[in-house]
């Protein structure tokens, strides 16, 4: 029952918005939800260390028993729902194997995307190095180019082939979170495409993050990662963005 | 059925184990594989690539399908096994909730292992810091107390969620591996009942690394925490 979830979590964070979409997909509105702030620590609050003592969103409760690790809280929802809402595990073995794949390959991509990203949040000051910028910068260039590739595989225009699965609600909101850090659209078409695609769905639309829907403006983090197929420039905005804390 | 798969593994890394423990749980010896050397560079050879583009083990192929990620692995053979073996995943939702949190968790812990035993192996050495190497052993510990006090209640046959689970084949061989370099049994009393109660388990005991990689500093690094 919706009724007997609990969800606090954070604005523009990928883990929890792969929840939200689940819940969605599900037909499982009516869960409760609370927005948190990571910028002024309440993902370190009383509230949710009691569920999660990582002192980490999301922090995800159904009938009282934690389930903060989203893709685990995705895989259960599909499992214990499987009969309402849309079908996220396809009946396909070979879909389904490439499925599960590319769910765990998220993780590689979001600590790769965050290590560029967070890195001066990450690393203290006396452990940075230009050598390790540039390095973990060069690892997700060829992260993205496997993510293009994997594009190119699928024409059905899903991670994992013809239908919307699982793969896609654990990895929409990583692949927006690159786009909204400045990824430049032309270097990384498929990737583009396939965000525009995805970004109506009403699962998607419906739980878009509220602080990009009051400012639009995307970040320069990623604009200057380039792939090897590069050509043409993406413009460069100067604007003061907020920004959303890695968990 | 086993004969259509093929696992290419490394030894005493504990994805692989996790394969290797849920074919045996799901009856599907007689699977075919082979034996890599990390050290030697095997898991870059074309022979893995070709599986795995992304050059690490495990790489498994079953039949046409190709399922990397050894949670990726582990889940997608108790759904397309479900019926035969052991059941990995519990009926109840209370302990499903339970088992995906755990097996998730497990992930965090294998990386946070990781740091700092193979610190040397991931941080090139211009770049180490004693800093970064306390740091991390503080994140190891932090973890490992986190574990003692989800195993509080452990017995035999009440595990990580329950029944063994796939929760259990993610994180007892991160367990076991951490005791290997050198974790106090005296410090980790649940984590060392924990390991007791599942050493032998069929599963457990017949795909048993053969050997572990040693780290910078032999087998030790954990013998402080």
């Amino acid at each position: 029952m919706a009724k007997d979830m609990t969800l606090l979590w954070g604005p523009g964070s990928p883990p929890c918005w792969r929840i939200m979409v689940a819940l969605e997909e599900k037909g499982l509105q009516g869960y409760n939800s609370k927005m948190l702030s990571f910028e002024k620590g309440e993902h370190k609050s009383a509230e949710v260390m009691k569920v999660n003592p990582r002192g980490q969103l999301p922090s995800f409760t159904v009938g009282g028993t934690p389930l903060n690790e989203s893709i685990g809280a995705c895989f259960y929802l599909e499992d214990v729902y499987k009969s309402q809402g849309n079908k996220l595990i396809p009946d396909c073995p070979k879909e389904k194997a490439v499925m599960y794949q590319r769910i765990f390959e998220a993780m590689p991509l979001m600590d790769k995307m965050a290590i560029v990203v967070y890195y001066d949040y990450k690393v203290p000051e006396g452990e940075r190095h230009d050598s390790a910028v540039k390095r973990n910068k060069e690892t997700l260039t060829a992260e993205l180019k496997l993510w293009e590739e994997y594009l190119q595989k699928t024409p059905g225009g899903f991670l994992a082939g013809k239908t919307f699965t699982l793969a896609d609600v654990v990895l929409f909101p990583v692949i927006a979170y690159l786009f909204r850090m400045g990824l430049c659209e032309k270097r990384y078409p498929k990737l583009a495409a396939y965000h525009s695609a995805l970004k109506d769905r009403p699962s998607i639309k419906t739980t878009w993050p509220p602080t990009w829907k009051e400012n639009p403006q995307t970040q320069d983090t990623l604009k200057e990662i380039v792939s090897t197929e590069s050509s043409g420039e993406c413009g460069f905005s100067r604007n003061r963005h907020y920004i959303a804390v890695f968990p | 059925m086993a004969k259509s798969m093929n696992l290419l593994w490394g030894s005493g890394s504990p994805p692989c184990w996790r394969v290797m423990i849920t074919l045996e749980e799901k009856k599907l010896q007689g699977y075919k594989h082979k034996l890599l050397s990390f050290e030697k560079g095997e898991h870059k050879s074309q022979e893995v690539l070709e599986i795995n583009p992304r050059g690490q083990l495990p790489a498994f192929r079953h039949g046409d399908n190709i399922v990397n990620e050894s949670a990726a692995t582990c889940l997608y053979l108790e759904n397309e096994f479900k019926s035969q073996g052991t059941k990995l995943i519990p009926d109840s939702p209370a302990e499903r909730a339970l088992m995906y949190q755990r097996m998730m968790e497990g992930l965090t812990l294998t990386d946070k292992l990781n740091a700092v035993i193979y610190y040397e192996w991931f941080v090139p050495e211009g770049e180490r810091h004693n800093s970064a190497v306390n740091r991390n052993k503080e994140a190891l510990a932090t973890e490992l107390k986190l574990w003692e006090s989800y195993l509080q209640k452990v017995s035999a046959g009440s595990y990580l969620a329950g029944a063994f689970s796939l929760a259990d084949v993610i994180v007892f061989p991160n367990i076991a591996f951490a005791f290997r370099f050198g974790l106090s049994v005296g410090r980790y009393p649940n984590l060392a009942k924990y390991y007791r109660f599942l050493k032998d388990r069929a599963s457990i005991k017949s795909s048993w690394p053969p050997q572990w990689l040693p780290s910078a500093q032999g087998f030790d690094n954990l013998k402080d925490l």
